[in-house]
This record gives structure tokens, C-alpha cells and sequence, in this order.
């Protein structure tokens, strides 16, 4: 039986680095494509397979959990083959090794490139065209490829130099200034990285686009997709408000963008347990106030309208915190939701794993051990389709687990080339001394 | 049906001089969704070429209530959120709730390549806009927003922003050990799953074109969310490997890092720093061009962690960056190859020059509301350019228009009209 694969057929060299890239052809292998990641042992790329190559289990525990909280706390001797923050966009995609800043090594790509549909990069500025593979040798290898680049801001204007990573594009973007504590400066902010998420997806849908308009015509075309304006359409709302009216918001917290009032996140009984309650209309609020069987603060003139719940936040913010302090949160989420309020607690990441309903979705999936971690279950596609087969078809793939198939099958490279080309470091499944500091 | 025009970005030329061919021409959607994240699917399915058929109910989306509005004029052709979310789209207004209503649903159906849809499973099963339900009316594909999915304890709760974030993403290490955990701005967390929204539609388009079949599509928002990169899958992960639950930190930014790492102030604002020991540290070292930050002591990461080493930074560093502006920073970072950026608010994004000239910014032409600015594209693709062909459609522009294509003549279309049916 055909497994449907919307990508059949679809092949990507992909040289994608940290979370936006590599989540960019993770979409896309998980609808089919063949997904070839080119890495090169001698080459250690930041923030792509793990945080550091030589990682002790003591300097692990001082990452964040999710940089550092590898298999039993120890990444072992490959952290790159067991990183919570890496391996899980690495599924559905093959890896082989190849150091292609040597010409016999950038011939291989290139005879990788020529039997390439898309090509994927977001490497530090420069690095591309120092590797030899400007836009315009690419085509003359294959003139039809996609070319997907991935720049900070742009391939063009004066922000072209600009380095940075997740945090820095969100600044540019605006999303770190529209949160934090109302009381705080910015300087307190802890970083996220929603503009990662964000720029990934948008990648695959570009890329999904051309691949469409290739399939019809025959022709490729270059994807440039500047992260930080890319990101900037997450907060569509504020920069319409700075463009129509003049006006920047600063972080309005846990308060509603949209209005809704009261909205916020509320402390429950017990260690760390948080609710999270929004009145997202008059029927809402009413609902609540029902709930709370009606007292005097909830049923107070002007309350029924959204503006005048909005100038009577700080009181009913204060009201609900300390009705919402002695209960329990699971109670609390599932009678609310059940009288008809919005509301919901704050997962932490082990809640998550718990959760009765989240046990049931298919957003993750069981994959069996490896040399590197333990069965577990993984992250797997947000999607189900009921025709296409689409779910964690290989595992995560271990560094250079592919390279016979690439090497023979793809690039049909014979014995003595094979041997020839481990010999001289280009096929490996471990990163090179200098990289592993021996 | 679908009309292309020239492109505005910077690559957007198609080579060659020819007429340029949208991506996603004579691709046909179905939008059933209101709000924010299935009509952000469907707006960038429609903003590279497909045609987008938005069914409003009456009195029209939700989102037509939010602001920001127009000239601060609140009106339901005036809503920013509506605007941003919606360009390309046609309107056509159908009461569902209502059987005439549903059997013009019928006759739109078959039309489409693909049907989206976002009511909540109970709604739905009401109206008849199940998947299921509508792929018995024509084999099309149906791609189906939920909340929660369709199954399960939760099949029929409601989510807001805030609770999506709450529930689904990693807002429990967002903010301070100690205070609440915090939101995202505004509502990133909706329209991040209508790009999730946007790759399953799109797979399904692929899959249609090459296999020749259609087939029903399913997104939860909460799974999106679950499964969000920023973060969230990794902790999720990581707690599995090892029992690490990721927390909110005692500090943050300054306080909370040896080297130069978080948010610092400047002359006017802020700015993102990533200096800790190693390679940044000696970029942000030859950008600031102070000789004492290079002596021998800086090139061990341990001294980083120093009272010492920290009191010896803040006497340099705060003075420099106070004395200068976000732009004037970011320029020195850049020829240095710093790893910084300011933080940007909305009104600097709008200002920015920069931005300008590679046209973020779209100028948009309204029949009622005249020419306004809008958010431009998230890409650019050198031939098949991004593009608004049509500012967002005033409540049900299209619907006689629509309902002619669907066989209707100008009598059946009246008496619809005068039951309530469409409008």
C-alpha cells in the first residue's frame, strides 16, 4: 500500500543549523522528503546537534533542563546523538558526514546538490559563499533546485552583518518587549525563542509553496526568508497599532492584547500550581460570576461590559487571586471549563507527560532505544492526515547513521572511494579529535 | 478567478519580464474558521495565490471586533485584526444554523480543493461541518482546527491566548521563581498554530497533486503548542530523559550571567547580549575597544565567574552603552560580528529605515477605507512573489458573486437573502 507521502520523491540537501533551519526540513521530511543532512566532523556548529561535543555530566547539570537534561543527566560520550533540545528535530531526516571545505569533500555535495529538489541553509552569514555554493553555482548544478535561506534580516540592506540567534530576533521583532512583568524593566525578561518556532514553519510553507510551483513548471527559485520581519507577523496587532494610531504597548503581562477581561494566572493550592482564567465575553464573566456564586465584588455595576471589567482589573485580579489560592487546580480547571469559563493550568513539562488528555493525542510517539538513549517516548508531527502516513517514520538520525546510503546508494561511490573517503576523516560517525579536544 | 500582480519586494521580479504565476494558483479553499488561527492558515495559503473563500456568519467574524482600528474608529471594516488576517480573501455570509444556510454550504463544497474548518466538535456536529460530515458532500480534503481534537477529556473546552500558552506551551518557565509564570505578547501563540494550520493544508495540497486522493487533516492547537520548538518539546524531553523539569530562574538577564549575557539598557532602550566567555566575549571585547577587558585573566572562563570580574565589566560596560543609542550599538556589533540586537517595539519596527527599504511594509488599497499600511510578507520567493492582490473583504462583498459561481440565479439569491440565509 502507497503510504501517500505528500513529498515522495522530494529530495533536500540540508545544511540548516539550529532550531529554525532544522525545524524548517523537519516539517518537510515529515511529509516525505527525503531530508539529507550534510555534516562535517570537523566542523562543530553551535546550537545544532547539542550544546557542546564534550559534555560532562556536571556541566550538563548546569544547563537549563531542556539544553542539559540529557539521558539520566549523562550525555556520554555523543552528546550529539542524545540532546533534548536537538535530537527531536532531527526525525525523519538521514545524516552523513562530509568535510566540505576540501575539494573532494565539496564535490561530494555538489553531486548531492545535483540530485537535489531543494537546498536548505542557515548558516552564519558568509559561510555558504566561503564554501564555494553562492546561489548561482547552485543552479548550474541544478538549475531547478529550491533554495531556501534563512538570513537573520535579510540578504540585502544594511542589517545584512547582523549576527544573532533566537533571542536576538525576537528583540528586533518586538516579542521581547511585549512581555514581562508590568512592574519590571526588560532587563528581567528570560529568554524564549518563539520566533524559532515561528520561522521554522514559515520556511516549510515557502518551501512547500515553490516545491508546488516546481512540480507544475519545471522551476525552481530562491526563498529568502529574513527571520526577524518573518517573526514580526506574531504580533500583527501591535504593529498595526504602531502603524494606523502611533502608539507602542509595552508588555501588558498576563492581560489579554484582545481585551478580554479578567485574564490572568492565578496561584492554587499547593507548591507551583498556577491557573490560568480568561473572560473572553460578557457570557464568560457572567458564567464565572455564577461560579463564584455571585459576591458582591463579581456583581458590582459597570462589571458586565468588558470596559468596565478592564478599569476594575487590578481589584478583580486581586479578588480571584485569593479565591483561587485555596483550591485545587485540576478541581478548579475542569468546574470552570464545565460551567463555561475559560480556563486551564499551567503545565509544567512533567504535568505534560501526566496529563490525561495529552496522554491520549498523538503528539508523541514511542521510539525504541539506540547505543545513545533509552525508549522514550518523542515529540512527534502536530498533524495527522487519515491517508498519508505521516508520523516518526525513522528516529532522530545518529551523526554519519547514513552515510553508506548516501555514499553508495545516492552518490553511487564504489569500494575503493568509500574506503578512500573514511580514510582521509570525510566519513565518520564521530566529530574529529580537534572537535573532541583529544 | 485568482489574479497575480507584479511583486513588491526587493527579489520579487519574476525573471525574464513574463507574467508572474502565484504558487499556489488554482488552489481553492474553504475557510470555515473565525478568529485568528485558522483564518492566519488561510491567509497565507491566499496571500500566495490561493483563492480563499472565507464563509462569515452574520454579523461576520469575531475578529472584526478587535482592535487596533483604524484612525482609533472602531467598526467592524476597521479592525486590525481582521485586516492583517484576511487580506486576498472573498466574504461570503451563510447562516449554518439554518437548513437553507447548509444547503448553500452543499453546493460551495464541491468547489473547493480543500474545506478548513475551526468550530468547536459539539458546534460542528449542530451544523453539520464535521469532516466527516463534508467529505460525504464531495471527496475534497477537510483540514480540521480544534482546540483539543475530537476526541478525549478535554474534546470540548475552550481555549483562549493565554490558557493555549498556559496548557499547551512552556509557560511555566516563563518569568521569575517566585512570581506568576507569564504569556507571550499578544496572540503568538494562535497565530503560530495557524502556521502548523498552513503546512498540514499545504501537505494535503501536495498529496492531492500527486496521488490523486483527498483525505481528512487534523490539528489541535493544544498539540501544536505541545510540540512548540521554542523550548517546549525539548523540556518535555528532557524531562523524560532525565527528570529535569524546567523552571522559572531566581534572576534573569544581568544578574543572573557571568560575562555579558540578557537584556541591557542603553541611551534609548534595550538590547539583547550574548558576550559569556570564548569567541562572542572577544567580538564584544574589540567592539567596546577596551584594552583592560583583553588582559590574560579574560581567556579563563572560571575568572567569568568572579565578583571581581563582574564589578570590572559593569565599570565599563554601562558607561559605553548608556552613552549610545540601540542603532549606534548595533552598527559597532555588526562590524565587530557581536552577538547583540535591540529590542525593538512595534513603533520602531515601523520606523525602522531599513526594514522599509526591503518592504516589510505593504501599502494597502481599501474600496472604502482608502490606501493604509499592513505588515507585509514573512518571504520572499523570486518567482512567485508574495503579494496582497486585495485588501481584506468588507462582510459578505462576496456572496452574491459566489453563490452565482455556485449555480444560483439572481431569484434564489434574493430569496436566500430575504430568509436570513446569506447575506
Amino acid at each position: 500500500m502507497s503510504a501517500n507521502l505528500p513529498l515522495e520523491g522530494i529530495r533536500i540537501c540540508d545544511f540548516a543549523a539550529v532550531w529554525a533551519g532544522q525545524t524548517a526540513t523537519m516539517y518537510l521530511a515529515d511529509l516525505g522528503a527525503d531530508c539529507i543532512r550534510v555534516e562535517n566532523p570537523y566542523v562543530w556548529n553551535p546550537a545544532t546537534r547539542a550544546a557542546a561535543p564534550v559534555l560532562p555530566a556536571a556541566v550538563a547539570a548546569t544547563l537549563p533542563p531542556w539544553m542539559g537534561g540529557h539521558p539520566d543527566g549523562d550525555p556520554g560520550p555523543r552528546p550529539w546523538n542524545n540532546s533534548p533540545a536537538f535530537i527531536h528535530v532531527i526525525r525523519n531526516k538521514r545524516s552523513f558526514t562530509v568535510d566540505s571545505r576540501r575539494p573532494e569533500g565539496l564535490a561530494v555535495v555538489k553531486s548531492l546538490i545535483a540530485i537535489s529538489d531543494l537546498i536548505a541553509e542557515n548558516l552564519a552569514r558568509g559561510t555558504f559563499e566561503k564554501l564555494g555554493l553562492d546561489d548561482e553555482t547552485i543552479r548550474a548544478i541544478r538549475p531547478d533546485i529550491v533554495i531556501l535561506h534563512l538570513p537573520a534580516y535579510g540578504r540585502t540592506g544594511a542589517y545584512v552583518e547582523g549576527r544573532g540567534y533566537g533571542a536576538h530576533i525576537d528583540g528586533v521583532a518586538g516579542s521581547t518587549i511585549q512581555r514581562g512583568y508590568r512592574d519590571s524593566a526588560p532587563e528581567t525578561n528570560v529568554q524564549t525563542f518563539a520566533g524559532d518556532f515561528f520561522v521554522g514553519m514559515h520556511a516549510a510553507v515557502a518551501a512547500l509553496a515553490a516545491l508546488r510551483h516546481r512540480r507544475r513548471t519545471g522551476r525552481g527559485q530562491v526563498i529568502e526568508l529574513a527571520q526577524a520581519e518573518c517573526s514580526a507577523s506574531m504580533f500583527p496587532q501591535a504593529a498595526l497599532d504602531a502603524a494606523w494610531n502611533s502608539r507602542s504597548a509595552g508588555s501588558l503581562a498576563n492581560r489579554s492584547s484582545e481585551g478580554f477581561a479578567p485574564n490572568g494566572v492565578f496561584a492554587a493550592r499547593g507548591d507551583e500550581q498556577w491557573l490560568a482564567i480568561s473572560c473572553r465575553s460578557d457570557a464568560e464573566w457572567a458564567a464565572l460570576a455564577d461560579f463564584l456564586g455571585r459576591p458582591g465584588w463579581a456583581t458590582a455595576p459597570g462589571l458586565e461590559s468588558a470596559e468596565g471589567r478592564w478599569g476594575a482589573q487590578d481589584e478583580l485580579e486581586a479578588e480571584l487571586a485569593n479565591w483561587v489560592a485555596t483550591r485545587d487546580r485540576d478541581e478548579l480547571f475542569r468546574d470552570l471549563q464545565e460551567a463555561g469559563v475559560t480556563a486551564g493550568p499551567v503545565l509544567s513539562a512533567k504535568d505534560a507527560t501526566e496529563d490525561p488528555h495529552a496522554q491520549q493525542s498523538p503528539v508523541w510517539q514511542q521510539l525504541p532505544a539506540t547505543a545513545d538513549y533509552p525508549a522514550t517516548e518523542f515529540p512527534a508531527p502536530s498533524f495527522t492526515f487519515s491517508r498519508s502516513d505521516i508520523r516518526i517514520r525513522t528516529a532522530p538520525a545518529l551523526l554519519g547513521e547514513h552515510n553508506e546510503y548516501v555514499y553508495r546508494e545516492l552518490l553511487g561511490i564504489g569500494e575503493e572511494e568509500y574506503a578512500r573517503l573514511e580514510a582521509e576523516g570525510h566519513i565518520a560517525t564521530t566529530y574529529a579529535p580537534e572537535i573532541l579536544g583529544r | 478567478m485568482v489574479q497575480t500582480n507584479e511583486g513588491t519586494g526587493t527579489i520579487g521580479a519574476p525573471e525574464g519580464g513574463e507574467r508572474a504565476v502565484a504558487a499556489l494558483e488554482g488552489v481553492t479553499v474553504l475557510d470555515l474558521t473565525a478568529h485568528i488561527a485558522g483564518p492566519y492558515a488561510t491567509k497565507l495559503l491566499a496571500d500566495l495565490g490561493a483563492r480563499v473563500i472565507k464563509i462569515e456568519r452574520p454579523g461576520g467574524d469575531p475578529a472584526r471586533a478587535f482592535g487596533p482600528w483604524l484612525g482609533d474608529e472602531p467598526g467592524i471594516e476597521r479592525s486590525g485584526t481582521y485586516q492583517f488576517l484576511n487580506t486576498n480573501k472573498q466574504s461570503v455570509v451563510l447562516d449554518l444554523k439554518s437548513a437553507a444556510g447548509r444547503a448553500v454550504l452543499a453546493r460551495l463544497v464541491p468547489l473547493a480543493d480543500l474545506v478548513v474548518v475551526g468550530q468547536p466538535p459539539a458546534v460542528a456536529e449542530r451544523l453539520h461541518t464535521t469532516p466527516e460530515a463534508l467529505r460525504e458532500v464531495a471527496d475534497v480534503n477537510v483540514l480540521s482546527l480544534t482546540n483539543f481534537g475530537w476526541t478525549g477529556p478535554y474534546r470540548d473546552y475552550s481555549l483562549s491566548e493565554t490558557v493555549l500558552y498556559a496548557m499547551g506551551g512552556e509557560m511555566f518557565s516563563h518569568g521569575l521563581a517566585g512570581r506568576e509564570p507569564l504569556k507571550l505578547g499578544g496572540t503568538a501563540s494562535l497565530i503560530q498554530c495557524g502556521a502548523m494550520a498552513a503546512i498540514a493544508a499545504l501537505g494535503a495540497v501536495h498529496a492531492s497533486e500527486v496521488h490523486g486522493i483527498s483525505q481528512r487533516i487534523d490539528v489541535s492547537l493544544f498539540d501544536v503548542q505541545l510540540n512548540s520548538v521554542d523550548r517546549r518539546n525539548s523540556a518535555i524531553l528532557a524531562y523524560r530523559f532525565s527528570g529535569r523539569v524546567n523552571s522559572r530562574p531566581e534572576a534573569a538577564g544581568p544578574a543572573a550571567a557571568a560575562g555579558v549575557a540578557g537584556v541591557f539598557p542603553c541611551a534609548d532602550g534595550y538590547l539583547e547580549i550574548t558576550a559569556s566567555a570564548g569567541a562572542y566575549w572577544r567580538r564584544f571585547v574589540e567592539m567596546l575597544d577596551e584594552p583592560t577587558l583583553r588582559e590574560p585573566q579574560w581567556s579563563d572562563p572560571a575568572w567569568f565567574g568572579t565578583a571581581e570580574a563582574r564589578a570590572q565589566i559593569d565599570a565599563v560596560l554601562y558607561p559605553w552603552l548608556l552613552d549610545r543609542t540601540r542603532l549606534e550599538i548595533w552598527e559597532a556589533a555588526r562590524g565587530a560580528r557581536a552577538i547583540l540586537a535591540p529590542l525593538f517595539t512595534a513603533k520602531d519596527l515601523y520606523a525602522d529605515a531599513v526594514f522599509r527599504e526591503r518592504g516589510l511594509w505593504e501599502q494597502v488599497e481599501h474600496e472604502t477605507l482608502g490606501t493604509f499600511p499592513l505588515l507585509g510578507r514573512p518571504y520572499l520567493l523570486s518567482e512567485t512573489p508574495w503579494s496582497i492582490r486585495r485588501a481584506a473583504p468588507r462582510l459578505g462583498q462576496d456572496t452574491a458573486a459566489v453563490l452565482a459561481e455556485a449555480g444560483y440565479d439572481g431569484a434564489a439569491i434574493d430569496d436566500l437573502t430575504r430568509s436570513g440565509a446569506v447575506a
